[in-house]
Parts: C-alpha cells; structure tokens; sequence
C-alpha cells in the first residue's frame, strides 16, 4: 500500500505543527529555564548566578504570600465548582420545558472574557454606588458601612465565588455530557434493585462519572484556578496592597520591574506548584478506574 | 437518572438561570443610564434610558480598531491552528513510529503548563524577532499555545475512524498526503468544530498575552480596548459599562447564534480529553 502512495509527504505532516510548538512554546520554556538561572533585568548582560533566583524565592515574602494566594484561590474555587457544575448538571438531566434555555443561560457567563466579567463585577459590588452594596443598605443599614473588597480575605473570597460564578456552567456542560453517555439500563437496574435516587448516584452514576468527567473537570478546574490571572485583575489588581495577588500577575509585575531573571524562576516555581496536584490527581483517578 | 422534573427541578432550574442573568441585567442597566441615573440609593429606581452611551463609549475605546484585530487574530490563529493540528494529528494516528510517539508525548506532556509560565521568555523571543505589536506574532503565539489540546481532539478522532477510503483513494492513485487533504480533512467537520469553539473563545478573550505583546494602541484587541477605557473613565460607570457590554456583545452573538454547535463541541471536546 505504501508504495503505491509514492509521494513520502505524509511523513513530515507533523512537523509544521511541531516547528510552531517548538518555536513558540518549547523554544522559550527552555529559554526560560535559562534565564531562571540568570541576573537578567531584561536590557544589559545576563550574568549566571546559579540557583540563586530560587534561593530568593523563598526569602521573598510577597512571592510566598502570593502562593499562598494561588493556592487559596483553587482550594476555594476548584470544589465548589465542581460542586456546582455537578448539582447544576443533575438538576438539567431532568427532563422538562425550557431545559435548553436555561443551559443556555448558565453556560453565558463562561463564553465570556474574564476580564469583562471582573469588570461586571465590580460594578455589582463597589461600596456606595454598587448595585448589591444598595440592595443590602436598603435592606438593612448596618451593612452599609462594609465594603467587600477593602479587606484581602473579603476580596479573596469575592474572587473566588466570582470564578465560581462564571465557570460553573462549563463545569456543568462536561458533567451533563457523562451524565447523558450513562446507558439507561444501568439506571434501571439501579431502580428494579430498589435504590433510592441518592444511593443511584452515590454507588452508581458519581463512580461511573469519575473517570471521565470528574477527571477533565478536576484536572482543568486545578489548571485554570492555579494560574488565575485576568479575574483579579479586573476586580482587585491584586489589592487592597498585594493583598490578593496571585503568583502570575507577580510574574508579571516582575517582568516589568526589571527583575526578568527572577520574574522566569517564580514561573518554573508556579509551574510545580501546578503539577504536582495535576500528578497527583491523575494517579488518583487512575487507580480508581482500576477499581472500577 | 433521566426523568420527567418535578416541581422542585423547575424552580431550582429557573433560580439557577436567574443567577447567571442578574449581572448580565446590571450591566445593560449601567449602559443604558445617565450619569445621574448611577448615585447611591438609585439602583433600584427605573433609569432614564441614554442609548447614546453604546456610541461615546464606542467612540471614546477606540473599539472600532480594537473590533478588527480581534477578528484577524483570532481568523490567523483558528487557521493556522487548524491546518497544523489536523495534519499532525493525522500522522500521529495513521502512521505509527518513534517519532510520532515523542511528538505525542510531547504535546500530551504540555497540555498541563499554563501558558503564562513562558510568556516573560517568550517575550524576549518576539522582541529579537520583531513580533512585538504585531497580529501575526500574537496570533502564531495563541496558536501554539492551543495546539496541544487540538492535536490530542485530531488524533482520537482520526484513530476511530476506519482507514478504508483512504485506501481505496491511494489505491486510485492518491498519495497519503493527498488522500487526507481531500478525503479525511472534510470528514473531520465535528472535530474541527469542537478544536474552533473551545479554542476559539480563548483566543478570543485571551487577556493574559495580549497585555505583555500587543502595546500599541492600533494593535490593541477587545480585552485590551475595554481594561484601557476603564483606567481612563474610571469614574463614569454608564460608559464603562457601555464598553464592557459591546466587548462583550460578539461572544455572546456567536454563542446565542451556534449554541447547539457550541453545547456538543465543548461537551465533545471534554469528554474526548
């Protein structure tokens, strides 16, 4: 059959794609992990310095509070979105008029920026003229003197339910595809068996679902949440001080300031900080299949 | 557990739909008010409508410009993304070997680093190759940095499909290569769909890149236009608002518009992953 097919051409089909990803992507991974090793403020002469960038690391204690941050943001983001990706997608597998029309409408907010989407935000909750900061005075005029984004654990928590907000709904559309490949005849013989519905999803549908849809949904919710960047900086721009912060707007606050050298070896920093769970995740979610 | 929804279901379903819509009410009532109609104690009163707010804010953005380089960004990327991810994918799934081995591992290997981490090395990069403030630079970066997963999405599809037109059209005397360019690539629309949609909004909304390589103000895209409005009006809610609910009126066309397409192709996309 190969030699029939003459020309050799298919042979070097995944090299664009290759030379794209090298040059754009592995060409400056590996440049990074260089200039983590360097003095270089991003004009003169990088000098080698060793490991020293990631020895400042760890006496910086803005790059440590701003791990803190990061990693605060997906412990709080990364559950509930799963949880309300799941809940929403189990009340939408009913079966019921308008269906569509509000997955449509939960799905809205994740097809938009998120920077737009802090933006939206932040008109519904500035002191005084915010929208819910008028509707809460109204109702009651001792909430009036609060401001929700004065305070670092206050904003935190309004970014994270804010993420949460907006992204529930792409969680919900990957639980709502694994839900609806689960074969009918299992349910039933789930129901004939005399389960109840909440014992049908414990025992049946959640361990059907978890090597699928739990998956994607746990391993990209880590992902996005660990690198968060563009939310706060449209709601907080990481203040009050630095006080929401997270590791990438550090990175790039860095970058900025000269410090290319340092800003590089923080993002090798946040890239474990990113696998590490992702690992352990996946090995997680494979000896359960194997389970199963 | 499908079943018919009872009472309970309904309203859950409808207090659900109600919490993804309030800030998407706020928003166009924001835009649509006079300065005054935004003071304290007046978010609740009935605004006085100032439609005129959607044009100054257009005008004030510079959102015009911002509009066309999304567009030509995101077309250059969607393309090249494309035509570089199904032809990889394809000889990772028909032509077994070493290499194409380590391609996939590779890309696999990838798909779990965020782009953000080499984007002050790939700074430098576009600085040496001139790419800074350029579309061709940003949409070749956004590009590579979607093609893991879109190479992934190609190479499953590819592998569950059956190998028998290619070989009846070599044996009619195409070449591989040309058996896929006219065979396959048309029968690869779904995945092609699914690779377009869920690239497509983050290349679209991408916030992160754009703010370290496109600067200038004639190279700015949608994101960029509306976060340099806000700086500046900072203080007139009605035309900021005006300019986020523009930035954001063409996502929200697409998806009302293609929302099945876009339902089946995220799911699709997912699932396979």
């Amino acid at each position: 059959m190969l030699r029939r097919a003459g020309s050799r051409l298919h042979l070097i089909m995944a090299v664009p794609a290759l030379l794209l990803f090298g040059f754009f992507f592995i060409l400056p991974l590996a440049r990074g992990v260089w200039l983590s090793l360097t003095d270089w403020n991003g004009v003169s002469k990088a000098n080698f310095v060793g490991l020293q960038n990631f020895a400042e690391f760890f006496h910086d204690p803005r790059a440590l509070h701003d791990v803190l941050i990061t990693v605060l943001f997906a412990l709080g983001s990364a559950p509930l979105l799963n949880l309300f990706g799941l809940a929403y997608a189990l009340v939408l597998d009913h079966e019921f008029r308008g269906r569509n029309l509000v997955r449509t409408m939960v799905y809205l907010p994740a097809i938009i920026s998120p920077l737009i989407m802090g933006y939206i935000w932040y008109f519904i909750l500035q002191p005084q003229r915010g929208v819910l900061w008028q509707i809460a005075s109204s109702i009651n005029p001792s909430f009036a003197g609060g401001n929700w984004l004065a305070s670092p654990r206050g904003a935190l928590v309004v970014l994270i339910l804010v993420n949460v907000w907006q992204y529930s709904g792409m969680t919900m559309v990957v639980y709502l595809a694994g839900l609806q490949s689960i074969p009918s005849e299992v349910l039933e013989a789930s129901a004939i068996d005399g389960a109840s519905y909440f014992q049908t999803l414990c025992h049946v549908v959640l361990p059907i679902l978890a090597s699928s849809s739990v998956k994607i949904n746990v391993i990209t919710n880590i992902i996005g949440s660990l690198s968060v960047f563009d939310v706060i900086m449209a709601l907080t721009e990481g203040g009050p001080g630095y006080g929401t912060e997270s590791l990438s707007i550090y990175i790039m606050r860095m970058c900025y300031g000269s410090f290319t050298g340092y800003s590089t070896a923080v993002a090798l920093v946040l890239f474990l900080i990113v696998l590490i769970p992702v690992l352990v995740s996946l090995r997680f979610f494979r000896s359960v299949e194997f389970e199963a | 557990m499908k079943r018919r929804g009872s009472m309970l279901v309904r309203a859950v379903a409808a207090l659900m739909a109600a919490i993804s819509a309030v800030p998407f009410v706020v928003l166009l009532r924001i835009a649509l008010s006079t300065p005054a109609g935004m003071s304290t104690g007046r978010a609740l009163a009935l605004p006085e409508l100032q439609i005129t707010n959607f044009a100054r804010a257009w005008e004030l953005s510079r959102m015009g410009v911002a509009v066309v380089n999304s567009v030509v960004i995101t077309t250059g990327a969607l393309v090249t993304l494309v035509v570089c991810a199904s032809a990889a994918g394809y000889a990772i799934a028909r032509f077994r070997g070493r290499f194409h081995l380590a391609v996939m591992n590779v890309f696999l290997f990838s798909m779990m680093i965020p782009g953000i981490i080499n984007t002050v090395p790939l700074y430098t990069l576009m600085r040496r190759i001139g790419g800074i403030n350029t579309r061709w630079a940003m949409a070749l970066v956004l590009a590579a940095n979607a093609l893991p997963f879109s190479v992934f999405l190609y190479t499953n599809f590819i592998r569950s499909m059956s190998k028998e037109i290619e070989e009846s059209a070599i044996v009619d005397g195409c070449t591989w290569f040309s058996a896929f360019w006219r065979i396959t690539f048309p029968l690869l629309k779904p995945v092609t769909a699914a690779v377009v949609i869920v690239n497509g909004l983050g290349i679209w909304n991408n916030y992160a890149q754009a703010v370290f390589f496109l600067q200038k103000p004639a190279v700015r895209t949608i994101p960029l236009a509306v976060s340099m409005f806000f700086q500046q009006y900072g203080a007139r809610w009605n035309l900021m608002a005006a300019a986020a609910a523009i930035g954001a009126a063409p996502a929200v066309a697409a998806f009302i518009l293609f929302q099945r397409q876009f339902i089946k192709g995220l799911a699709a996309g997912a699932l396979k992953g």
